[in-house]
């Protein structure tokens, strides 16, 4: 379809009402009229008066509003999805992923990789664990299959650099070991349910 | 499974469907061919039913309470339900209590994703656990190649069935103790055969390969269909790939995984699969230096690791170029199958790895069989264990490893395999009737002379014959000892002997992967002469697979085509690898006789040999749901017009004082074998303490030797297991010259020592 036809191509009854506007002045005198009008009516002013307002109060009372972004961050929502955390134990320190390779399965971007290998503690050990920044559509999928809660998506939506490697290692995105104490559990898509106590069961065990 | 049933047909109902099947089939056999489903949990069909799980309770209508349909045979007109609310609430407690105390952990078991207790959990809808047993410390076994992890183990037994059935290893036992139980191997300290059967049929992630441990998932492996290259049994296996790491996204294998309900692998199948000639580019330079070498080439050497098609393609380099094709592995093979086609007048010998195990008589002559074909063995032992075969097992060296399938072993001379092939025929066909020139020469033999130079004893031949009485199914085995002996062709004929006039059927294993496609298709001269290429042998300018020679091709798990097996079967293969560099096609092209791909060759292999006019994209590969094999196809007979001549015997020759055996102990096949890093071989000597003694040699002495001309040096090492002066001397370790031996496997051994390891 040229761009000819496809502005003329027949989009139904359209029901388009006019604005009941006044007249633009027509000659070089009505307009002149209207200048003077306005100006000695000092409509300008009215529209300013917020800003003049607002500008009184961040010069000389400190009551700033913008955000002196990079300086300043805005908080993001609990579910809001960017750069993925990885967690880690609460009681051991032990990162949480156990390289079940779901979150790899079910990325529809093709985007994480992950290597695991025999552990000398005969647990399966996160060898390497890498998500593309470049492909991730942060849909959160990998975070709602995660059976141990590990990955997650956090708050960190600055995904500009020179070199995306920096931030899609493990390591990187792991909670570092000595900030343990502040690691948060993300309430977001993919987290247990609230009534999730209510809702599971007790497996009996005997020793 | 006896193989004295008739034939009939019956008709059965089965969830109101009829459904015809054999007599003497179980009602899951008939189900099964017939499409139905029933749940099953420890039924394998290569071995007879186990009925551990009780999960294919199937109700017969007339019949009290729930049947096992495993075990019950179908009756004609039977009407069965394999399906009602008390057999679905049936197996959901079976269920229950295989998940009792089951570790939940599911996330990294190897298993997960083709696990069949997370199919039947998910199946019959048990979602929790509301009782408990008490519960055990059972920690990780750690089995060498394999571990072993007792609380994942549901007891199927599969693993031991298979072990003993199939493998006739007898590693693994059952450990009963309750809820204690566990599986047992019991041959850790003198290593089991380490062929992974039991770890391929364990419904969970009991078993594990410890290589393979934890490094990647099932559904993330592209499974591709192949045939196994290292012997001639050519058996079917899937090469599991996926990328080699993180930054390498270069496909690797990962495992070896097979169709274990119908067909086995033995070790270097499973394991050896890391063989792959990797990371070459195409070298323009080599190329037309290969060209160059081939236009003026006198002699072609190749090995038998090589598809029917490059066998082809040399073929038709040979007819083009005017050079001399040897191939070390093949050309003693093709001039026995002659000498046998002269006297039993078919292309095809008639036994194959299945009358082997249907068979109740199996005689074994001339291989370490072991060694040569582990699929072979394993088809002994399916017929020792199935129909309580008598194997009889006639070589120099005992072999303590199929004790336990042996029931009579006839050690004879080395070298005197001619007389031991006509004591034979004498022994087996007495009594009937043969053509004139053969009784003539039965009835001339000096069996008192024969008997003595080779050291069988006539009471011995008797009781060989006193114990087929009564046995229906006779195979006789025969093997690489024989085609390079300086008198293979006399020994051919008698073997063909024995197959014509007797109710025996005869299995001659070829000596390597393809030697049987070599043999058919090319016209193969005994030695090299003149300028030499080697293809995957040595030679003046060298195309090798193992990376090592002057133009590199690629290892037959990088390449598509076909094998003719000791089946008289020409199977598939497919690439698992990808390889850049160039193909004997290619080369053939530059010579102006290849075609676009090598598989193009496929349908033009020789229809005069049995092959078959069949694309090789239009070949089947698969199994049915009773295990039919329908893969690629069946050789045709042919007729071959017979020449009743025999030799008469001369002298035996003598070996004596110190003998050595060329063979690949532990099933160690070979240059593409050795370069896995999965399998631990030693390359040494072994000898008995007698051989020892004899010798004068000490455990950890280390030697020198002479041997067709190839300077060996090795370390001696005593093998308690191994009697007499004959030692076994490996020769995997040897790179491509490993592929230019072609003389007989016994020789005299003349060494000097050179100090210790
Ligand atoms: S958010 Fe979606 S696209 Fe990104 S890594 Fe997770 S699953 Fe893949
Ligand atoms: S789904 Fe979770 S536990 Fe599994 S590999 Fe991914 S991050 Fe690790
Ligand atoms: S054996 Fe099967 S059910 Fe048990 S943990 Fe492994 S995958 Fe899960
Ligand atoms: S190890 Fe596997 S095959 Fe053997 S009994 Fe246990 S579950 Fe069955
Ligand atoms: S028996 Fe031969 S073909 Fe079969 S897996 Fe073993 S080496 Fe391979």
């Amino acid at each position: 379809m040229s761009l000819e036809q496809f502005k003329n191509r027949n989009v139904g009854v359209q029901h388009y009402r006019m604005l009941d506007l006044s007249h633009t002045p027509q000659t070089g005198w009505g307009q002149f009229k209207q200048v003077v009008r306005r100006t000695l009516s000092l409509e300008l002013f009215v529209g300013l008066k917020v800003t003049l307002r607002e500008m009184t109060k961040a010069l000389f009372f400190g009551k700033m509003h913008t955000t002196k972004y990079p300086f300043e961050k805005l908080p993001v929502g609990p579910r809001y999805r960017a750069i993925h955390e990885m967690k880690r134990l609460l009681e051991s320190g032990h990162y949480r992923c156990i390289g079940c390779g779901l979150c790899e399965k079910i990325c529809p971007a093709d985007a994480i990789r992950i290597e695991t290998a025999y552990g000398e503690d005969q647990r399966k050990q996160v060898q390497e664990y890498t998500i593309n920044f470049g492909r991730c559509i942060f849909c959160g999928y990998c975070a709602e299959v995660c059976p141990e809660l590990a990955i997650v998506h956090g708050g960190r939506y600055e995904t500009a650099s020179e070199q995306r490697a920096s931030f899609s290692l493990f390591d990187d995105m792991l909670t570092p070991i000595d900030r343990l104490k502040e690691q948060k559990e993300f309430p977001g898509y993919g987290s247990v349910s609230p009534d999730a106590d209510k809702r599971i069961h007790k497996t009996p065990l005997a020793y | 499974m006896s193989i004295r049933e008739p034939n009939k047909t019956i008709t059965v109902t089965i969830d109101g469907q009829e459904c015809r099947g054999e007599w003497g089939q179980t009602i899951l056999q008939v189900a099964r061919a017939n499409d139905i489903y029933i749940p099953t949990m420890c039924y394998l069909s290569k071995v007879e039913p186990i009925a551990s799980c009780r999960m294919c309770v199937v109700e017969v209508e007339g019949v009290e309470g729930m049947i096992l349909s495993c075990q019950e045979k179908a009756v004609d007109g039977a009407v069965i339900t394999t399906n009602s609310d008390d057999l679905y609430r049936e197996r959901q407690n079976i269920t229950r209590l295989y998940d009792v105390n089951h570790p939940l952990e599911c996330g990294v078991c190897d298993k997960s994703g083709e696990c069949d207790l997370q199919s039947k959990t998910v199946e019959f809808g048990v979602d929790q656990q509301t009782f408990a047993a008490r519960d055990q410390h059972r920690p990780v076994q750690d089995w060498g190649f394999i571990s072993y992890d007792p609380s994942l183990c549901i007891l199927c037994e599969k693993c031991v069935r298979v072990c003993n059935e199939v493998v006739g290893d007898e590693a693994l036992q059952i450990s009963v103790g309750g809820y204690k139980s566990t599986i047992i191997n019991t041959k850790l300290d003198q290593q089991c055969a380490e062929c992974g059967e039991c770890m391929a049929v364990c419904p969970v992630g009991a078993l594990v390969s410890t290589d393979f441990k934890y490094t990647a998932n099932a559904w993330e492996m592209e499974k591709i269909p192949a045939s196994c290259a290292h012997c001639s049994s050519g058996c079917q296996l899937y090469y599991e790939v996926k990328h080699t790491s993180i930054d390498n996204p270069d496909p690797r294998i990962y495992r070896v995984t097979n169709e274990h309900e119908f067909s086995s692998l033995c070790g270097a199948g499973r394991f050896a699969f890391d063989y792959a000639n990797e990371g070459v580019q195409q070298d323009a330079r080599a190329f037309d230096q290969a060209v160059t070498a081939l236009r003026q080439a006198d002699t072609i050497r190749f090995s038998g690791v090589i598809t029917n098609e490059e066998a082809l393609l040399l073929e038709r380099l040979r007819e083009a170029l005017a050079v001399r094709l040897v191939c070390d592995d093949a050309y003693g093979y093709q001039r026995f199958l002659a000498a046998y086609r002269s006297i039993s007048g078919s292309t095809l010998y008639e036994a194959s790895l299945k009358t082997v195990a249907d068979s109740q008589a199996v005689v074994v002559f001339g291989t370490r069989i072991y060694d040569d074909n582990p699929m072979v063995k394993y088809h002994m032992a399916m017929a020792s264990k199935h129909h309580k075969a008598r194997i009889v097992y006639l070589h120099p060296m005992e072999d303590a490893r199929i004790q336990n399938l042996v029931t009579q072993y006839i050690k004879y001379e080395a070298g005197s395999e001619e007389g031991v092939a006509a004591l034979l025929a004498a022994t087996l066909l007495a009594g009937k009737t043969v053509s004139d020139p053969l009784a003539g020469v039965l009835d001339n033999l000096d069996i008192g002379n024969l008997s003595a130079e080779s050291n069988v004893g006539e009471e011995e031949l008797d009781t060989l014959k006193r114990s087929l009485w009564k046995k229906e199914g006779f195979t006789l085995i025969v093997g690489a000892d024989l085609y390079n002996h300086p008198e293979a062709e006399n020994i051919a004929r008698f073997i063909a002997a024995i197959e014509r006039y007797s109710d025996f059927k005869v299995l001659i294993v070829p000596p390597a992967t393809n030697a049987r496609g070599v043999a058919e298709i090319c016209t193969l001269s005994e030695a090299v002469e003149g300028y030499t290429v080697g293809y995957n042998a040595p030679g003046d300018f060298v195309l090798s697979a193992l990376g090592d020679g002057d133009l590199d091709m690629p290892a037959l798990n990088q390449q598509e085509g076909t094998l003719t097996t000791v089946d008289q079967r020409v199977v598939p293969t497919h690439p698992a690898l990808p390889y850049e560099g160039y193909t004997l096609n290619q080369l053939a092209n530059a010579l102006g006789v290849g075609s676009r791909y090598t598989i193009d060759q496929t349908p033009h292999l020789p229809r005069d040999k049995g092959y078959k006019a069949i694309a090789f994209d239009d070949l089947p590969d698969y199994f049915d749901a009773l295990g039919g094999e329908h893969r690629g196809y069946l050789l045709s007979p042919g007729e071959v017009e017979t020449r009743d001549v025999f030799s008469e015997i001369e002298e035996l020759p003598a070996y004596d004082g110190l003998v050595v055996y060329r063979c690949n102990e532990g099933s160690a096949f070979g240059p593409f074998d050795a370069r896995s890093v999965h399998r631990k071989h030693e390359a040494v000597l072994k000898g008995s303490e007698q051989f020892a003694v004899a010798a004068r040699l000490k455990g950890g002495e280390r030697i020198r030797f002479e041997l067709d001309g190839e300077s060996y040096e090795r370390v001696f090492r005593i093998d308690t297991t191994l009697k007499g002066t004959v030692a076994i001397h490996p020769v995997w370790d040897r790179g491509l010259s490993a592929f230019a031996l072609s003389s007989y496997r016994f020789s005299q051994l003349k060494f000097e020592t050179t100090g210790n390891e």
